[in-house]
């Protein structure tokens, strides 16, 4: 075998060691795209201020009023659990109402109403300043739409004529959660 | 066994007293061509705040060589939708990229929604464009891009992992 063309030969084995090099280059290429979707929970308050107002006069009807909100949720999909809760995290300023040390009778309670897949709180449930109280709840694989589902609390605060005359605010605080 | 032979072969050259000279024309036709090279697997990252798209970025990498009256292109499909069911849907146009970074050609523009049944853009190259070397080519070897993938984080989609498989294209002429 001549030398040239021991040459040529050892020059193609070599060019096509090196093509292998770069065998990851391909006229197409594929990927796998992955994603974990995890529980999660959101909340928005929709009414910022809620004005309790009585329709009645001479003390013959509470003060009422409603907050609605919208939440988005999802839970787990074998032993998800899901909760909306509110507590008051700044009470009424003194002279008036008050949630944390109310007279008999005067405490600020609420209802709930809650679209699917909550499940709005039973009957009616008493607002605290020292832990949260149920808004709703939801069961594993709960999944709101893409907007939000919609809820409310509708408020009741006995009108005590104890009550100096005067605005009073309280802060209310709504937390949601998805596991 | 390519190693051996090369071996054997680059040992039949020495000890050889004889020199001789010779003259080889060599000629050769390079054609339009093009290849390129994406990740095995991108994992999608959660969006900071709830509810917020997940996203992805992944680099691809091609070489391209075109002839002065062609170009070519990347494109993408989506061959396998994200399964299993109950997650999220490319056909429900939840998927979306943008692509950035082009150092060959021009990377597609704006927002794409990413499609099961046809390809979408994702790079063009021009006319007379090749990979490496300077000059009438590109400087860098290979050329790169960078896709920037979105998913829409749907309260509807059920806890889990879900993957889709992607398709890129490369093409020349």
């Amino acid at each position: 075998m001549s030398r040239n063309r021991r040459s040529l030969i050892l020059g193609a084995i070599l060019l096509f060691l090196a093509a292998g090099a770069h065998a990851q280059f391909n006229p197409t290429g594929s990927t796998t795209l992955s994603v974990n979707v995890a529980s999660e929970a959101a909340i928005q308050i929709n009414t910022a201020t809620t004005t309790l107002a009585t329709a009645g006069s001479a003390f013959s009807s509470s003060y009422t009023g409603q907050t609605s909100f919208t939440y988005k949720i999802r839970t787990g999909k074998t032993s998800g659990t899901g909760s909306i809760t509110l507590q008051v995290t700044s009470d009424f300023a003194a002279g008036g109402p008050s949630v944390a040390a109310p007279a008999s009778g005067d405490g600020l309670t609420y209802t709930c109403t809650v679209t699917s897949p909550g499940t709005a709180c039973a009957g009616s449930q008493t607002a605290r300043t020292t832990g949260s109280t149920s808004v709703a709840t939801f069961g594993a694989n709960a999944r709101s739409v893409k907007a939000g589902n919609t809820g409310s609390v509708s408020w009741t605060l006995p009108n005590d004529p104890a009550y100096s005359t005067g605005a009073y605010n309280a802060t209310v605080t709504f937390t949601i959660s998805a596991a | 066994m390519f190693l051996a032979m090369a071996a054997w072969l680059m040992a039949g050259t020495e000890g050889r007293a004889s020199t001789g000279m010779a003259s080889q024309t060599l000629s050769a036709w390079l054609y339009p061509t093009a290849k390129l090279s994406v990740p095995a697997a991108t994992t999608m990252s959660p969006g900071a705040g709830r509810f917020r798209s997940f996203s992805a970025v992944m680099p691809v990498t091609y070489r391209a060589r075109t002839t002065a009256g062609g170009g070519g292109s990347i494109t993408l499909q989506v061959t396998g939708d994200f399964s299993p069911a109950g997650g999220p849907s490319v056909s429900g146009g939840a998927l979306q990229y943008s692509c950035s970074e082009a150092s060959l050609g021009t990377a597609c523009a704006g927002l794409q929604t990413a499609a099961v049944g046809y390809q979408t853009p994702v790079l063009t190259v021009p006319a007379a464009a090749c990979t490496g070397g300077g000059g009438a080519c590109s400087a860098a070897d290979s050329n790169s891009l960078r896709l920037n993938f979105t998913l829409a984080d749907d309260p509807g989609y059920a806890t889990g992992s879900y993957s889709a498989q992607l398709t890129f294209i490369i093409s020349a002429t």
